[in-house]
């Protein structure tokens, strides 16, 4: 997957979205949009505020930019490498899930993943009312539970990347409703599908590069400034 | 039951002198009482984790952000308690230091019994314990988890193994003199403290590269985590030894000779050094380049951060502080001096267990707002945090004293049947009677732990 930063203005749709098809309960975010300065991925500038939406620098100096972040899906996964179980496991195609049947709650890959994309079930998560709303059904690959609408209580979940819709041929969902277009979906072992064509031309970055983790998910750098020359 | 170990356990009722009858009586309440504490508190803490099983980790204070807390810190602290036990009673043995050596049953005991109770501590820490077989089903052999499980349990067998042996040693050391079963059995404590010693030191490290190897969390991720754990397990494996053996001292009908108290004094002294230089070393090395996620952890603990408290802990109270207390004369000579210092050391290395692992967590990941999910919901807050922030909750507290109050149990059991302080291995001269000057001076103190009973009971 690559997202376009340059695109992105920060709506927090995607992460919304995640939210409903996965039925994720109330505090529980799979997918988040952080505010940051332009081309920042790692932390070389201090945030400005605590708060979101906050530009960066002193007026008339500010800057700002978005970075939608969710499971990195990692080719050398961390998470993947720390599971004393192998719950967490990485899938032939790269995408990385977790079985909740197997899964004993240590919480170690939580501690591992450099991205914080990891919420565990600390109790019975609290949902809004009006039942179930997202995907409705169990989902298991290779006989793994790796969805299920109401996940038990005492174990990780994260961004599944939506292999429900993936294995049908359908972008994830974050894809589907991203209104600017700023999220695009394909095949990276595939020279001429547009992701690795954003990859090899548009310069597209992965975050921390630095750690070895080789996501699968790139970032199209801010080509624009948004200070304000005096 | 040998007669030369007599002198050394809590005395036995229905003695022949009318004086030390009733002395002994008021003693065995001492003992009842503080075994109905223990129970007491050891109900308190399974009544907790009965609790935490109810309601989940929900219970606990520990939240996305902050996912690891005060379970795994104080695993962390009970295995270098065990580690640095063992390994200060077999290098008494492997490098031949007489004075140490009728420590060694009294520091395998205090390794046996950390060992289990860190074991423990795991289960209440995990989200799905009834699945915790599956650590053995599908074991990940790239995951430091699994490693530690195994050392683990191949160093309590070993733990148990080596006091059933030093036990029996002793026996037979003492029923038929220097014999031939006892100099067989003298061969195998031999290898069992060579072998003893770098398990010990693997459980340590192992341990530490739990943390050590994480590329996520800069404030873990040195490979000085694990030469630093060993050092701080030594530090505090022997000032809890050094403590027990005191409280034996005090309660019980032994004495420590000087040659011993000096080498204890020794350890803890070297050990406290090396730790406080080795820490000193990477605080340095993150302070001179300009690496955020380095800075920001540093700036948590360094005075001035909401830390600072883990700081002035770890280098005053635990560093400096124990440091004067062994190593100035004046001071050195005071009785109290040893188990002050061995006390705070312990507070020292629990303050940096902390340390390690809470400021690696609250620690911002992404340094940028909103920061990550917390997995709860509150009406009144964001559900999102940038710098984490962590306060155990009773349930927490309750099962972490249950559990320390196992170890206390553990270790009055095992004293009290094993005779672990008595005519100890090779050692028979030093903890003979005691000089006459060292009984006159203990004379007064003799009734203390029974008056306490007997006024608790009253
Ligand atoms: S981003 Fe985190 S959870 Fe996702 S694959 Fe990488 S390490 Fe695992
Ligand atoms: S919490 Fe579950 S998925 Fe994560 S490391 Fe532990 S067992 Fe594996």
């Amino acid at each position: 997957m690559v997202i376009d930063t340059n695109r992105c203005v920060g709506c927090w749709t995607c992460a919304v979205a995640c939210k409903e098809i996965n039925d994720e309960p109330l505090g529980y975010w799979w997918n988040r949009v952080l505010t940051t300065a332009p081309n920042q991925s790692t932390a070389a500038k201090a945030p400005a505020s605590e708060n979101i939406d906050v530009p960066y620098g002193v007026y008339p100096n500010v800057e700002l930019a978005y970075l939608p972040v969710a499971c990195q899906q990692c080719n050398d996964a961390p998470c993947v490498k720390v599971c004393p179980v192998q719950a967490t496991f990485r899938r032939e195609d790269g995408v990385v899930l977790v079985d909740y049947e197997r899964c004993i709650g240590c919480r170690y890959c939580m501690a591992a993943c450099p991205y914080g994309v990891r919420i565990f079930n600390w109790g019975d998560g609290e949902r809004a009312p009006g039942g179930v709303i997202g995907y409705g059904k169990d989902y298991r690959v290779d006989g793994r539970l790796v969805f299920a609408p109401v996940r038990p209580k005492g174990v990780v979940e994260k961004c599944t990347l939506c292999v429900e819709r993936i294995d049908e041929g359908q972008v994830p969902f974050c894809v589907e409703s991203c209104p600017l277009g700023a999220r695009v979906f394909g095949d990276l072992n595939d020279p001429s599908s547009d992701v690795s064509r954003l990859v090899r031309d548009g310069g597209a970055q992965q975050l921390h590069p630095e750690l070895g983790t080789d996501p699968n998910v790139y970032y199209l750098p801010v080509a624009r400034r948004v200070a304000a020359e005096s | 039951m040998s007669t030369v170990a007599v002198p050394s356990r809590a005395p036995r009722p229905g003695s022949p002198t009318p004086s030390a009858g009733a002395l002994q009586k008021a003693a065995h309440h001492g003992v009842r009482w503080w075994y109905a504490v223990l129970v007491a508190i050891m109900a308190w803490g399974l009544a907790a984790w009965i609790d935490e099983l109810n309601v989940g980790l929900a219970a606990t204070g520990m939240r996305d952000v902050v996912s690891w807390g005060i379970y795994i810190f104080t695993f962390a602290f009970f295995i270098g308690l065990s580690a640095g036990g063992l390994i200060m009673a077999s290098s008494a043995e492997v490098f031949g230091i007489k004075a140490l050596k009728p420590l060694s049953r009294l520091g395998v005991l205090s390794a046996a019994a950390c060992v289990s109770v860190a074991a423990l501590m795991i289960i209440p820490d995990l989200g799905q314990p009834f699945r915790i077989l599956n650590l053995f089903v599908h074991p990940n052999w790239s995951s430091p988890l699994v490693w530690d499980i195994l050392i683990i349990t191949v160093y309590f067998v070993f733990s148990v193994v080596d006091l059933t042996v030093l036990h029996r040693h002793a026996r037979a050391d003492a029923e038929e003199g220097h014999g031939t079963r006892a100099a067989r059995l003298r061969t195998v404590v031999r290898v069992l403290a060579y072998v003893g010693l770098p398990t010990a030191v693997l459980l340590h490290s192992v341990t530490a590269w739990i943390f050590g190897v994480q590329i996520a969390r800069a404030w873990w991720n040195t490979s000085l985590m694990a030469p630093l754990f060993v050092v701080s397990a030594v530090l505090s494996g022997t000032a809890l030894v050094t403590l027990l053996a005191l409280l034996a001292e005090r309660f019980g009908k032994v004495s420590l000779p000087e040659e011993t108290r000096r080498w204890l004094r020794g350890f803890i002294v070297v050990s406290l050094f090396i730790d406080l230089f080795f820490v000193g070393a990477d605080y340095i090395t993150m302070l001179w380049g300009n690496v955020p996620s380095e800075r920001s952890a540093l700036n948590l603990v360094l005075p001035g951060g909401s830390w600072s408290w883990l700081f002035w802990l770890e280098w005053i109270v635990g560093g400096l502080v124990p440091l004067a207390l062994l190593l100035v004369p004046r001071l050195r000579r005071q009785q109290w001096s040893l188990w002050a210092a061995a006390l705070l050391a312990m507070v020292g290395v629990y303050a940096f267990r902390i340390e390690l692992v809470v400021v690696g967590f609250v620690n911002p990941l992404t340094q940028f707002p909103p920061g990550n999910a917390l997995g709860t919901y509150n009406p009144s807050a964001s559900s999102f945090q940038l710098v984490g922030a962590y306060h155990p909750t009773w349930v927490e507290y309750g099962i972490v004293a249950g559990l320390a109050g196992l170890f206390a149990a553990i270790v009055t059991v095992g004293y009290r049947r094993l005779d672990v302080m008595g005519t100890a291995v090779g050692a028979g001269p030093l903890l003979g009677p005691p000089p006459a000057d060292a009984a006159s001076r203990r004379e007064p103190q003799l009734p203390e732990p029974g008056a306490l009973g007997a006024s608790v009971a009253s």
